[in-house]
């Protein structure tokens, strides 16, 4: 059986779990809900840094690469001077590039976010139980180390 | 007050707005709405009868519709420099205005967005400016100014989209909660079913702090690529080195008057004193006034510049803009642009909410003013004096501008009553 604590107060709450990780309890056993980011529960239950900045990273430079090959392999497929400018024209596909890079950036740490905080949760739609501006820590049953 | 307590009041502050609509509101809603679809009518009218029917002509052939499409732009930017920059730099008075300007980004660049296609004429043939082969399989040149604008403005659209949703998202879980229903059900679903557990939270931050990172630069990018539309041909008075800064400081001493035309009367009627207060006005008061400084600063150096080039096209380009044809505009311009803003270094002045109101509409109508000056008087004399002529918009013009004022406040009413208008969880977070 689960044993689940509510708080009204953030201090109580952060005590709370400050003893529960003193007494040993493994984190993949502590299931935490606030109503809002609280950054010493990280301090707390120790984990390693969220991963979306990969895709951040993986997006802007796959954006990158994408505008440039973009710009350039289509200009070379039909070779026609406009304007008396090179055929392959730097300094005009960086804009390009560069508004891929960000758009692909920002696309992609959205969908990354949603990979690893596992939502849409069809669960989470119309949740059984809801806790307001309640602070709760769950701890499901097991050992303790 | 106990903190519990004050969480919730909060929550039921900001929610109060989404309340059943009085008739002032609907009767607003409903002038906004027959302005927006006079520029249905209007636009109509256009494209049944032709380009004809705009005022535009030779030597104007940009108008007041790339005059509209440059002033919605910009004014989409202060939305992200309140939202993404002001974050980075941990500002916690955007607290109190991020929402209503990231959702005026939204909506201005959905107004500005349509102007192109207005101003095409043929407006069937939009999908010309996309990247994609001719039967003949040549491509879009992406050499051109044109072509980057739509990859600067689609990107930034996107972009405004995610954040000012993700923005949204744990929100959109609190009014689930106080919903029933199929309400319950659709916010629930917007808010992808959030439940705060700290898996959720931890990816989330990281999420905001990246997208604000990728907003930012687009705060910069956005409008040099707009301002490119013109400094990339030869027109005397476009063709100068400073309009990328220059566009950008405009655009965002015009988005920042915008936040506050919107954010004034939006306190006043949804009773949120408490959480926008005149500290906060201050804040944005001073950033008017900064990029007042910056925009009159550009007005001196695009003077000097024609001053000092030697070229007499640039010269009676100059001349021409402050004492020819559209010489009440110009000085429109410089009084409400340059003037009127520096009253904003007495400071009581700064905290007075009714005078930065009637402040930010003079900035509203300077803004769009200085654009108008910009686009017709280089284009009404160039080289060939043969070639020269003057620019009148026409009733179809007026109306199809007054209906994107008509399409940008009803947007932002129907925001009103439909999400909610502060950042609920932020304020939470700070209290």
């Amino acid at each position: 059986m689960e044993n689940r604590m509510m708080f009204q107060d953030r201090e109580e709450f952060l005590s709370a779990l400050r003893n529960l990780a003193r007494e040993g309890v493994p984190q993949e056993r502590i299931r935490v809900e606030t109503p809002y980011y609280v950054h010493e529960v990280d301090e707390i239950l120790p984990t390693s840094p969220a991963k979306v900045k990969n895709f951040s990273l993986l997006g802007a430079a796959s954006g990158t690469v994408f505008g440039f090959a973009f710009t350039i392999l289509t200009s070379l497929s039909w070779p026609l001077i406009v304007g008396g400018k090179p055929i392959v024209s730097i300094p005009p596909f960086i804009i390009i590039a560069f508004a891929l890079t960000i758009l692909f950036g920002a696309l992609s740490t959205f969908f990354g976010f949603l990979i690893l905080a596992r939502l849409p949760s069809v669960f989470g739609v119309v949740p059984k139980e809801e806790f307001g501006n309640a602070f709760v820590i769950t701890v499901e049953p097991g050992e303790t180390k | 007050m106990d903190k519990p307590d004050k969480l919730a009041r909060v929550e039921q502050d900001v929610l109060s707005a989404m309340k059943r609509p009085g008739l002032a509101y609907l009767a607003a809603l409903g002038c906004t709405a027959a302005l927006f679809l006079g520029l249905l009518g209007f636009w109509g009218y256009q494209m049944k009868t032709g380009m004809g029917v705009s005022g535009l002509m030779h030597p104007v052939g940009w108008g007041v519709y790339i005059t509209n499409f440059v002033f919605w732009v910009g004014i989409a930017h202060s939305g992200t420099l309140i939202s993404a920059v002001l974050y980075l730099f941990r500002a916690r008075f955007r607290t109190s205005f991020n929402r209503p300007a990231e959702a005026m980004t939204v909506f201005a660049l959905l107004v500005a967005g349509l102007f192109p296609l207005i101003h095409l004429g043929r407006t069937w043939k939009f999908y010309y400016l996309f990247p994609y082969p001719t039967q003949r399989m040549l491509w879009v040149n992406f050499r051109s100014p044109l072509i980057w604008d739509v990859f600067a403005v689609s990107t930034y659209l996107t972009v405004s989209v995610v954040f000012f949703y993700v923005g949204l998202i744990p929100d959109f879980a609190i009014v689930r909660r106080y919903k029933e229903g199929l309400a319950k059900r659709i916010y629930g679903f917007l808010s992808l079913g959030w439940t705060g557990t700290r898996r959720q939270w931890k990816n989330y931050n990281q999420l905001y702090l990246f997208l604000a990172a990728f907003a930012t630069p687009l705060v910069a990018s956005v409008h040099s690529v707009v301002s490119w539309d013109f400094a990339m041909s030869i027109i005397p008075g476009w063709h100068t080195t400073i309009f990328a800064p220059y566009f950008v400081a405009g655009a965002i001493f015009s988005g920042t008057a915008m936040v506050i035309t919107l954010v004034v009367p939006m306190r006043k009627i949804l009773v949120l004193d408490r959480y926008i207060t005149d500290d906060h006005f201050e804040s944005i008061a001073k950033i008017l006034l900064f990029t007042s400084l910056i925009v009159t600063y550009s007005y001196i150096v695009e003077f000097g510049l024609a001053f000092y080039s030697g070229n007499p096209f640039e010269m009676e380009e100059f001349r021409y803009r402050a004492l020819g044809d559209y010489t009440v505009m110009f000085w429109i311009m410089i009084f409400c642009n340059s003037l009127a803003p520096l009253t904003l270094f007495v400071r009581s002045l700064r905290r007075n909410v009714k005078y930065l109101f009637v402040l930010s509409l003079l900035v509203n109508v300077g803004m769009w003013v200085e654009r108008f000056v910009i686009i017709v008087s280089s284009l009404a004399r160039d080289f060939d004096p043969y070639a020269w002529g003057t620019y009148t918009p026409s009733i179809v013009e007026v109306g199809i501008t007054l209906g994107s004022f008509g399409l940008f406040f009803t947007a932002y009413l129907l925001f009103l009553k439909t999400l909610p208008v502060l950042s609920i969880t932020e304020i939470k977070e700070h209290l």
